[in-house]
């Protein structure tokens, strides 16, 4: 039997080329798609390990704050430990490169003498005197080792002077040596530097301060059972992990990035298994005399379908050799959005290297396999069912999608019912709840196809040769068309979904910015974004800014990223909000910026100004808090009870957010400066004016000064970069499902070769033969447009209400983007008439003397 | 000018049979066909009937000679024009019917009127006009699998003489039905064309239906020859 197969994939190879090619690369695609999307989720979370390996790839533990830093007091408390052999104090700090606002640096101050291994040391054992490094490190301001590939990238030698900034302070730093960190960790970032930890606390002001204490334990010492000891010992405002604990942490934080992101990757796959049905119902309808006559001679049904399914996974085989290299070149396509996706809203470490790991390829292989005999397994099945006598007689398959239209169509209403009942029942408390119930409503979707073309196509009444003929067409082969449409309309609705989704969640996004970015001017640091805890404004900035001309008003806020009781991480904003009325400028009044949920307005801003605390949107949900509790964070001294008056709207994280008045911060957590100022000047004053008057006198310092409309327009661009990558992920599908279109009319030209005999000797035009088949092309696409909008409307609910509100807690108000879903059809339509091209060509050249007594 | 609405002057057609080799099917044919006029061609299987029905639709080209089609050089013209000339002069009816399987009884007739681009209401008129004249008047709406053969055959006929051709061409019009059904078929074959003002030219292995004709033609050997077989 496997010589048998061999030989009828070779033969089936040399008379289907271009069917097969197509049926590999849409089988290639949906694996592509699984790949790239694992492969950037795995860099992500390569790029946190990388990280903390690189800098703590020796620490059996490390110690690190509920706040951003602690006191460097700590340590003997931690050396004290009789468990532990070595720990030593680190400190980091991210800084940006001055002109250059894609390029931040992740600075780390180490102890140079600390008993463990670092790069630094080896480099230094090298060298001739290997001490010259280590003294110049302790004693040359700013000495900075960098990694071998940034010097590459940017050019940068031993002497070089970086200019950098710490928030609004402009820093030097030189290149004294180059450290080569992928010696030990292969995945350690590229952008990663590191000086004496002296030198770092001096030079971004934070003496006597540390982040972090990384931990050597005693051989054979349990390291859960010292970190709880060490816990005690250190008390609240640290914690005490071991690295797999760390690693679970960045793991939780891009779950949800990760999950979406996968679940649309996994929608392309689904779109391929119809492509491989198709493909493989077409083949078998045309060699089914061979499997009647294999049938005859004595082999089973399960050899026959043993042999169907081997065919089907040697394409699987063939899509997956194709597609996982295809999935490489699209992660590596889509890395420096994702990349930049992470940064803005996420974790410090961006990807900067792809590496494609064992798992993800077995993965990318297992899909594509599982694809290609999930979509050979029905034809299959129907094949090995039928006796030998039924095989081998002339068979009109077509008939049956048509009659068993009705019963699909209750099928799907029994699965979309069942599927809501559990749902709303018992589904929604599940995390994953939302996404099995949409993987069921896209399940039922293809079962109302063929109700949908015999309701559609049975009102064509062909008076022409034109569309309505093509439309009568595709019901009369409903069983081979039906697939193709099918496709089309998961594809349509997960396009349709998500761009719904984008558009509300944008419209939502601009109305929000519109009640809370009120403000004319905005003031950071070049570092802010990325560091937010520490890119501080000095003091004497705001004083000239607070006095510059024009200003009625400056507002201060400080970003500082704390910790929940619960270990849930929490962006706390403290404001210094406007304590008076502002004549003229009403758009100042703190109650009227608050997009608060629950609570009013002016009593909030009331108890924000003695000590209460609002909280965003995603904290109230996933913590499942609301007005009158308590918000409890985890202080330098301990638990810090803070009563929240309100819940506002904020789309800033998907982590917890919360506000509370700039002094409660500094007094209860750590104080320090603000990170960014918000002006408001004077009635009449010239906003851009004044932006360029204050760039004009303020330039060489690391400031972004923005107005209130550029800063608008800059949160409206990482958004939109944010869903980059899933414009690639609608791509795919859509190139998927435009692939079916292609295989079902290439079959189609082959198997009614006949009719288009017969029209061509009644007088039929190759011209008019062509727009038959285009017509057939496009109307799969408006049928699998009409299905789909109906699920695309369906998913875009199940996404904005249950999905996003489960994984990111945000209330998105439904809007209905027409523009850009009307182009999005035309798009569909065109794309289903182009896959239509090829297949047409080949349908015109029916010749009328073609006809033979078998055909129609 | 004359009143012929076909014309073969020589016609050869020969078939590569590879190696260098060719089969001759037509050789020398000479025929002319007048308008209103009935032409029986008998023949052996393989004697080259069809082609030379293919050769006087404009669906094959002969490797040599002339065929003249309402007065148009069908050798001369592209594929296109002959496509058009076949579709506005020429009626096919096969020994197979070969309807269409997903249009109704009505839809199928109208096929050619389709293709023509002719208006829609006259069509539809037209083809319900034929179907009645053939006794499907009241089974217009139908779908074609519930007809027997003969029906389907009339069905075929109708579809033929839908744009009121010059010329209709049957290739054994009632090899596939019995007696009985194939008499009644070639009755309305012969009517109705006559009525339309058409020629037809059909072939059968029937000596009786072929006598039916005004002229009977034989192909032997690829050779047109006068008269019926002995």
């Amino acid at each position: 039997m496997i010589s048998y197969l061999r030989r009828g994939l070779l033969q089936h190879l040399r008379h289907s080329r271009t069917l097969l090619a197509l049926t590999v690369l849409g089988v290639a695609l949906g694996v592509a798609s699984v790949v790239a999307i694992q492969t950037l989720n795995q860099g992500s979370l390569l790029a946190f390990d990388g990280s903390v390996r690189a800098i703590s790839g020796q620490a059996d533990l490390s110690v690190t704050g509920t706040l951003p830093t602690f006191p460097e007091s700590l340590l003997p408390t931690v050396l004290g430990d009789a468990d532990v052999t070595a720990a030593w104090p680190l400190i980091r700090a991210n800084v940006a490169v001055s002109g250059r606002p894609d390029l931040n640096l992740d600075v780390v101050g180490f102890d140079v003498f600390a008993p463990v291994r670092y790069p630094l040391q080896s480099a230094a054992a090298t060298q001739a005197d290997p001490f010259s490094s280590l003294h110049d490190a302790l004693v040359q301001p700013g000495w900075v080792a960098i990694t071998p590939e940034l010097s590459a990238q940017e050019g940068w030698k031993v002497g070089d002077v970086i200019r950098v900034s710490s928030g609004s302070r402009a820093l030097e730093l030189t290149v004294g040596a180059l450290v080569d960190f992928r010696r030990f960790e292969p995945l350690a970032p590229r952008r990663l530097a590191v000086m004496d930890i002296a030198q770092a606390q001096e030079m971004f002001g934070r003496p006597g301060r540390i982040q972090q204490i990384d931990i050597v334990l005693r051989k054979g010492a349990d390291a859960p059972t010292v970190a709880v000891r060490l816990q005690a010992a250190v008390g609240p405002g640290v914690r005490v992990q071991t690295p797999e604990q760390r690693r679970q942490d960045a793991s939780q934080l891009l779950a949800a990035f990760r999950l979406n992101l996968t679940a649309l990757s996994l929608i392309s796959v689904f779109v391929g298994v119809f492509l491989v049905l198709t493909a493989v119902q077409a083949s078998l309808v045309r060699r089914r005399h061979e499997f009647g006559l294999l049938r005859s001679l004595g082999a089973t049904r399960a050899q026959v379908m043993g042999l169907v399914l081997g065919e089907a996974a040697a394409l699987g085989v063939l899509g997956v050799v194709l597609g996982v290299p295809l999935g490489w070149l699209a992660a590596r396509h889509n890395l420096q959005t994702v990349s930049a996706t992470l940064t803005s809203i996420y974790v410090t470490e961006g990807i900067d290297k792809l590496t494609l790991p064992p798992l993800v390829i077995a993965l990318g292989a297992a899909v594509g396999l599982l694809g290609a005999l999930g979509g050979a397994l029905l034809p299959a099945w129907d094949l090995a069912r039928r006796d030998p006598l039924r095989l081998l007689s002339p068979l009109s398959v077509h008939e049956a999608a048509g009659r068993a239209a009705g019963r699909l169509a209750l099928a799907a209403a029994a699965l979309a019912v069942g599927g809501s009942l559990w749902f709303f029942t018992a589904g929604h408390e599940l995390r994953l709840g939302g996404f099995l119930y949409g993987l069921v409503m896209l399940l039922a979707l293809p079962l109302l196809v063929p109700l949908l073309v015999r309701s559609v196509c049975g009102l064509a009444r062909p008076g022409g040769f034109g569309f309505a003929l093509s439309l009568r067409n595709l019901l009369a082969r409903l069983q081979a068309t039906g697939f193709a449409v099918a496709a089309l309309a998961i594809t349509v609705s997960m396009m349709f979904g998500i761009t719904i989704l984008v558009g509300s969640f944008r419209q939502t996004l601009v109305t929000w910015l519109d009640v809370t970015i009120r403000a004319d001017i905005y003031i950071s640091s070049e570092s802010w974004q990325r560091t937010g805890n520490d890119a501080y404004l000095d003091p004497a900035l705001l004083e000239t800014l607070r006095s510059w001309p024009g200003v009625v008003s400056l507002e201060e806020q400080r970003r500082l990223r704390v910790l929940a009781v619960d270990g849930r991480p929490v962006w706390l904003n403290g404001l210094r909000l406007t304590d008076r009325p502002l004549p003229g400028v009403p758009q100042a009044d703190m109650a009227g910026r608050l997009p608060l949920m629950a609570g009013e307005p002016h009593a909030a801003v009331a108890a924000l100004r003695s000590g209460s605390v609002l909280i965003g949107e995603p904290l109230a949900r996933k913590a499942h808090l609301g007005v009158g509790d308590t918000l409890r964070l985890a202080g330098p001294a301990g638990e810090v009870a803070l009563p929240i008056a309100g819940v506002s709207y904020d789309y800033t994280s998907e982590g917890g957010t919360a506000f509370v008045n700039l002094d409660v911060l500094n007094a209860r957590f750590d104080a320090a400066p603000p990170n960014n100022a918000a002006l408001f000047l004077a009635p009449g004053t010239d906003v851009e004016a004044t932006v360029d008057a204050l760039k004009n006198a303020l330039a060489g310092r690391p400031l972004v000064i923005r107005s209130n409309r550029t800063l608008r327009s800059e949160v409206l661009a990482v958004f939109d970069q944010t869903f980059a990558v899933t414009r690639t992920l609608q791509a795919m599908a859509l190139l998927i499902a435009a692939l079916g279109v292609s295989v079902t009319l290439l079959i189609q030209a082959h198997e009614r070769a006949g009719e288009l005999a017969l029209l061509r000797a009644l007088g039929a035009t190759r011209r008019q033969v062509f727009g038959l088949f285009l017509g057939e092309g496009t109307a799969m696409g408006a049928l699998g447009l009409l299905l789909g909008l109906g699920g695309g409307i369906g998913l875009a609910a199940l996404l904005i209400l249950v999905i996003n509100r489960t994984w990111f807690g945000w209330t998105i108000r439904p809007a209905w983007p027409g523009a850009t879903l009307g182009l999005q059809a035309v798009v569909v339509l065109a794309v289903a008439a182009l896959a239509a091209v090829y297949p047409a060509s080949r349908a015109r050249l029916a010749r009328p003397g073609q006809l033979t007594r078998d055909d129609l | 000018m004359t009143d012929d609405i076909l014309q073969l002057e020589s016609v050869t057609m020969t078939w590569d049979a590879g190696e260098g080799g060719g089969r001759t099917v037509l050789d020398g044919v000479d025929l002319n066909l007048a308008r209103g006029e009935a032409v029986s061609l008998v023949g052996r299987s393989g004697s080259g009937k069809s082609t030379l029905l293919h050769v006087a639709a404009g669906i094959a080209v002969p490797t040599t000679g002339s065929v003249r089609l309402a007065g148009h050089d069908l050798t001369a013209s592209s594929e296109e024009a002959r496509t058009r000339l076949r579709r506005d002069h020429v009626g096919l009816v096969f020994q197979f019917f070969h309807l269409l399987p997903h249009l109704s009884l009505r839809e199928n007739v109208a096929v050619p009127g389709w293709i023509a681009g002719d208006d829609r209401a006259r069509t539809g008129h037209r083809a319900d006009e034929l179907l009645a004249r053939v006794g499907l008047g009241d089974r217009a709406g139908d779908a074609v699998g519930k007809l027997s053969g003969g029906e389907m055959q009339r069905v075929a006929l109708c579809r033929a003489l839908l744009r009121g051709p010059a010329l209709v061409l049957a290739d054994e019009p009632t090899g596939s039905l019995d007696d009985r059904t194939g008499r009644e078929v070639m009755d309305l074959l012969l009517e109705m064309t006559r009525a339309e003002g058409g020629a037809l030219l059909y072939v059968t292995h029937s000596p009786e239906l072929a006598a039916r004709a005004d002229r009977t033609w034989r192909l032997v050997d690829g050779r047109l020859l006068p008269g019926a077989a002995a």
